[in-house]
C-alpha cells in the first residue's frame, strides 16, 4: 500500500530503531562489498576488523602508543581549557581588552595551523610535547571565542539587581558571572575538544617514526587493512567517547536552560 | 532634623547622562525636590523617556546623580542600600540558573542574612505571593506573571522598609496585571512598607497608589502629585467607582499635554525611527 | 542611536581593529627580528626575518611555487566540487521529509564529531599517495558541514510560507524555486563556506602528513632539509593564500546572502 507513509510513521515513532537500521544497513553493505568485490589488500569486511581487533592490541607497541595518545589528548585538553578560560575571561570581561585583542584572536584563529606543524616538531621534538602543544593551539581558540561571546550576553539587569541586593564583587563573580558562564564554558569545551582531537591526531599521524603514525604507516605499507581499520576504529571510539563525555557534562550543567 | 515620617527625601536632584561638552550629553531629569511619606504606594507616571527610571535608580543608589542628594530612612544614599531598599525590575531579574527558592536564598546571602534564617524567610515570602509549590522551579519553567511574583517574593524576603518597582507588570497581559495589582494592594494593607512604583498605565496608577506623581515631558520633573485617598486593600469594584474614573480622567488630562509635547519633539526614545 | 551613528561607530571599530592587527603583526615581526638578530636565537629554530623575506621574494620571482600551488588548488577545487554536489544533494533530499531528517541528521552529526582525518591512512591505502586520496579525503571532510547546514537551512524555512505559497497555488517546482531555496540560502551558504574551509585545510593537511607534492609537502621537504628561511617563507606564502581564499569565500557568502 502506501510504503512511504508507513515508513514515515515508523520513523516518527521509533527514531532510535530507524537510525540503528540505517547503521546496520551501512555495515551490511560494507561487509558485502568487502567480501565479494573489493580486493582484500585494500578493504576488510567489518566482521573481520571486529574479530581481529585483538591482533591490533597484540601488535608490539600499539597499546603503548594508544595510551600515549590518550594521555596527550587529556593533557592538551586540560591546558586548552585552562588557557582558554583565562584568556576568555581576561578578554571578555574588559571592553578595552576585547576591542584590542579580539581582532588578533580572530586573525590567529584564521591561520591554517597545519602549515606550522613541522615547526612544532622541530621545536618540541617527536614525542608527546609537540603533539600536546599542537592540540592546545587547536583547542584554545574555540574556547576563547565562545567564552568571550558568553560573557557579553549577560543581561545587565542581573548585575544591577545583584548589586541592589548588596552583592560584593566576589558574590557577583561567584553567583552571577560564573553560573552565567557555565553553559558557554561547556559549549567552548565541546568545540575545544574537537580542536584538541584534530590537533593531536594530526600531529600523531604526521610523525611516522613513532606513536600512532608509525603504526598507521606500517599497516598501510603492509597492505593490512584489517589492522589499520582496527586501529582507526579504536581511535575513533576514543574520540567519540571523549566528545560524549563533554557533551553529557554540558547537558547536565545547562539544565536550567530547558 | 530627621523626620521619621519621611521615607524618601529628594533634595535638588538632577541628572545628566554623558560627559559635559559631549554630543551625547543630555539632561534626563530636571532639578527635583520632594519628600515621600512613609507607608503606602507612590506611583510615578509620565511620558516615555521623562526620567522615571533615572529617578528610581538615583533613589536606589544604582546611579549617582549629577547634582543633589537623596535620603532614604534618614540616611544619605551613596550606593545600593540593601537593608533599606529592595528592587523589582521591569524584566525578570531572577537568575535563570537558580530555582525560585535559590534565587531568594541568594538575595538573602547578598544582603548578609545569616544562613539559618534564610530558609524560613524564603518559604514565607513565597507563600505570601502564592508560589509555595513552585519553590523548586527554574524561572524558565514559570509564566511571566509567576516570574514577576517570584521577583516580588525575592524583594519582600529582604524585608526592607522601601520597595522600588520599575514597571514590574509592564510585560504582562491586562488580566494578570489586575490580579497582581489586587495582591499588591492586599500586601500594602498588611505592612508599613513604602513602595515607589513606576507605571505607564493610568488605571494601574489610580488603582494601586496612595499618591500619583505625574512627570512632565522630557527632560522630566515632577509636575503634580495627586492623592488617591482610598484604603487598602482595594477591591476590584473600585475600578467601577465614580472616584476612580474621575481621578483617571484627571491624570489623563495632565498626561495628555505632556505626551503630545514629547511626540512633537520628534525624538521620542524607542520610537520606530 | 541613529542609523548613521551606528554605521559610523561600526566603521570606527573596524578601523580600530584593523589598526590593532597591523600593530600586532608589526610587533611580531620586530620581536622576531630582535630574537633572531640580537638575542642569539638559533638560526635552525628561528631564521632571521630578513632572510625569510629574501627567500619569499625569490620564491615569488622564480615562480617555482606554481606547480605546487596549482596542484593544491586543483585538489581543493575538485574535492570541494564533489563535497558540494553530494552535500547539497544529500541535504536537500533528507530535508524533504521530517522523518528522514530525524533519522539522518543525528547520524551525520555523530560522524561529523569524529576527526575524519583519522581515515587518511585508509584513503592512502585505497587510492595511493597521489591526488585521488587527498581529493577523496577533502571531499569526505567537506561533505558533512555542507550536508548538515543544507538540512538545517531547508528545515529552517517557516512552514507558514510554504503553506501560504501552496494556498496561492504554487507548483512544487515553484515552491522550491521561490520559497524553499531563498529561505534556506543563508544557512546553506554558511555550510558551503565551512565546507570550503575544511576542505582546503584537509588538502594541505594530507599533503603535510603523507604526500609527494603540493604546498604542504613542500613545507615538510624544506623542514626535513633544515632549510629554515625558505620553509618560513613557504609558510607565510601558504598562510596568505589560505587567508585570501577564505576571505573571498566569506565575502561571497555575505554578498549572496544579502542579495537574495
Ligand atoms: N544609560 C544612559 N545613557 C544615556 N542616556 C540615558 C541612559 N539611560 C537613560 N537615558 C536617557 O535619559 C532619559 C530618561 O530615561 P529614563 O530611562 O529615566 O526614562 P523613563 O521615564 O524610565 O522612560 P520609560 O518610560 O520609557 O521607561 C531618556 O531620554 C533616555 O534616553
Ligand atoms: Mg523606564
Amino acid at each position: 500500500m502506501n510504503v512511504g507513509r508507513f515508513m514515515s510513521r515508523f520513523v516518527t515513532r521509533y527514531p532510535g530503531w530507524s537510525r540503528l537500521a540505517v547503521v546496520v544497513l551501512f555495515f551490511a553493505l560494507w561487509e558485502i562489498l568487502a567480501r565479494f568485490w573489493i580486493d582484500k589488500m585494500f578493504l576488510s569486511p567489518p566482521s573481520r576488523v571486529y574479530g581481529e581487533i585483538g591482533k591490533v592490541f597484540a601488535t608490539k607497541g600499539v597499546p603503548e602508543a594508544l595510551g600515549v595518545t590518550f594521555f596527550e589528548l587529556g593533557v592538551a585538553f586540560a591546558f586548552a581549557v585552562m588557557i582558554g578560560l583565562a584568556l576568555g575571561l581576561a578578554i571578555g570581561l574588559n571592553s578595552f581588552a576585547r576591542r584590542s585583542f579580539m581582532p588578533i584572536v580572530l586573525l590567529l584563529y584564521g591561520i591554517p595551523q597545519i602549515t606550522i606543524l613541522p615547526l612544532f616538531i622541530l621545536y618540541f621534538g617527536i614525542g608527546a610535547p609537540s603533539k600536546i602543544a599542537f592540540g592546545v593551539t587547536h583547542g584554545v581558540f574555540p574556547i576563547v571565542l565562545t567564552l568571550v561571546a558568553g560573557v557579553q550576553n549577560l543581561k545587565p539587569v542581573l548585575m544591577t539587581s545583584a548589586r541592589s541586593m548588596g552583592a560584593s564583587r566576589w558574590h557577583i563573580l561567584r553567583y552571577v558571572l560564573f553560573p552565567h558562564m557555565v553553559p558557554s564554558l561547556f559549549a567552548g569545551m565541546r568545540l575545544g575538544m574537537a580542536g584538541v582531537l584534530l590537533g593531536v591526531l594530526l600531529a600523531e599521524l604526521y610523525v611516522s617514526i613513532s606513536g600512532i603514525g608509525h603504526f598507521t604507516s606500517m599497516f598501510t605499507q603492509a597492505f593490512d587493512p584489517t589492522r589499520l581499520l582496527g586501529l582507526i576504529s579504536i581511535l575513533a571510539a576514543m574520540a567519540i567517547a571523549l566528545n560524549e563525555i563533554v557533551r553529557r557534562a554540558e547537558a547536565h550543567f545547562s539544565k536550567w536552560r530547558a | 532634623m530627621r523626620d521619621p515620617e519621611i521615607a524618601v527625601k529628594i533634595k535638588n536632584v538632577a541628572h545628566y547622562f554623558g560627559e559635559a561638552g559631549d554630543a551625547k550629553h543630555m539632561l534626563a531629569l530636571r532639578e527635583t525636590t520632594i519628600d515621600f511619606r512613609r507607608g503606602g504606594l507612590l506611583a510615578l507616571i509620565g511620558p516615555s523617556g521623562c526620567g522615571k527610571t533615572t529617578l528610581l535608580n538615583v533613589i536606589g543608589g544604582l546611579l549617582t546623580p549629577t547634582q543633589g542628594s537623596v535620603d532614604v530612612c534618614g540616611k544619605t544614599v551613596n550606593g545600593p542600600m540593601p537593608r533599606e531598599i529592595a528592587y523589582v525590575f521591569q524584566e525578570s531579574a531572577l537568575f535563570p540558573w537558580n530555582t525560585i527558592k535559590e534565587n531568594i536564598h541568594l538575595g538573602l546571602l547578598f544582603q548578609g542574612v545569616p544562613k539559618n534564617q534564610r530558609e524560613d524567610r524564603a518559604r514565607q515570602s513565597l507563600e505570601t505571593v502564592g508560589l509555595g509549590e513552585f519553590a523548586n522551579h527554574y524561572p524558565g519553567q514559570l509564566s511571566g506573571g509567576m516570574r514577576q511574583r517570584a521577583a516580588l517574593a525575592r524583594a519582600l524576603s529582604l524585608d526592607t522598609p522601601v520597595l522600588l518597582m520599575d514597571e514590574p507588570f509592564g510585560a504582562l497581559d491586562e488580566q494578570t496585571r489586575m490580579v497582581l495589582g489586587e495582591d499588591l494592594s492586599v500586601l500594602l494593607s498588611r505592612t508599613q512598607k513604602t513602595i515607589i512604583f513606576v507605571t505607564h498605565s493610568l488605571g494601574e496608577a489610580v488603582f494601586l497608589a496612595d499618591q500619583v506623581a505625574v512627570f512632565s515631558a522630557r527632560p522630566g520633573r515632577i509636575k503634580e502629585v495627586i492623592a488617591v485617598d482610598e484604603p487598602h486593600p482595594r477591591r476590584s469594584g473600585f475600578v467601577k467607582a465614580e472616584k476612580f474614573t474621575r481621578l483617571r480622567n484627571q491624570l489623563y488630562d495632565l498626561l495628555h499635554d505632556e505626551i503630545r509635547k514629547t511626540v512633537d519633539q520628534g525624538s521620542r526614545p524607542g520610537a520606530f525611527l | 542611536m541613529t542609523a548613521r551613528g551606528v554605521v559610523a561607530a561600526r566603521r570606527q571599530t573596524r578601523w580600530r581593529s584593523g589598526l590593532a592587527q597591523i600593530v600586532f603583526l608589526l610587533a611580531v615581526v620586530i620581536l622576531w627580528w630582535l630574537a633572531a638578530n640580537r638575542w642569539g636565537a638559533s638560526p635552525l629554530l628561528l631564521p632571521k626575518p630578513q632572510l625569510v623575506f629574501f627567500e619569499l621574494v625569490d620564491i615569488l620571482r622564480s615562480g617555482e611555487f606554481w606547480p605546487d600551488l596549482l596542484l593544491t588548488l586543483g585538489e581543493a577545487a575538485a574535492a570541494f566540487a564533489i563535497s558540494a554536489t553530494l552535500g547539497l544533494a544529500t541535504g536537500f533530499f533528507v530535508s524533504v521529509s521530517p522523518a528522514l531528517v530525524k533519522v539522518f541528521e543525528p547520524l551525520l552529526a555523530a560522524v561529523n564529531a569524529v576527526p575524519i582525518i583519522l581515515f587518511l591512512p585508509l584513503y592512502i591505502l585505497f587510492f595511493g599517495l597521489g591526488a585521488p586520496s587527498k581529493i577523496a579525503l577533502g571531499a569526505t571532510i567537506g561533505f558533512f558541514p555542507i550536508a548538515l547546514n543544507t538540512i538545517a537551512g531547508f528545515s529552517s524555512v517557516d512552514r507558514l510560507y510554504v503553506r501560504s505559497a501552496r494556498s496561492m497555488g504554487a507548483s512544487p517546482a515553484k515552491l522550491v524555486r521561490h520559497v524553499l531555496v531563498p529561505g534556506a540560502l543563508p544557512i546553506v551558504l554558511t555550510g558551503l563556506r565551512m565546507g570550503f574551509t575544511v576542505t582546503l585545510l584537509s588538502i594541505i593537511g594530507s599533503e603535510t602528513i603523507a604526500s609527494l607534492a603540493g604546498l604542504g609537502h613542500q613545507i615538510v621537504n624544506l623542514a626535513e632539509a633544515m632549510e629554515m628561511p625558505r620553509m618560513f617563507a613557504y609558510i607565510v606564502f601558504v598562510i596568505v593564500i589560505a587567508a585570501t581564499l577564505n576571505a573571498i569565500v566569506t565575502r561571497f557568502e555575505k554578498r549572496a546572502a544579502a542579495r537574495r
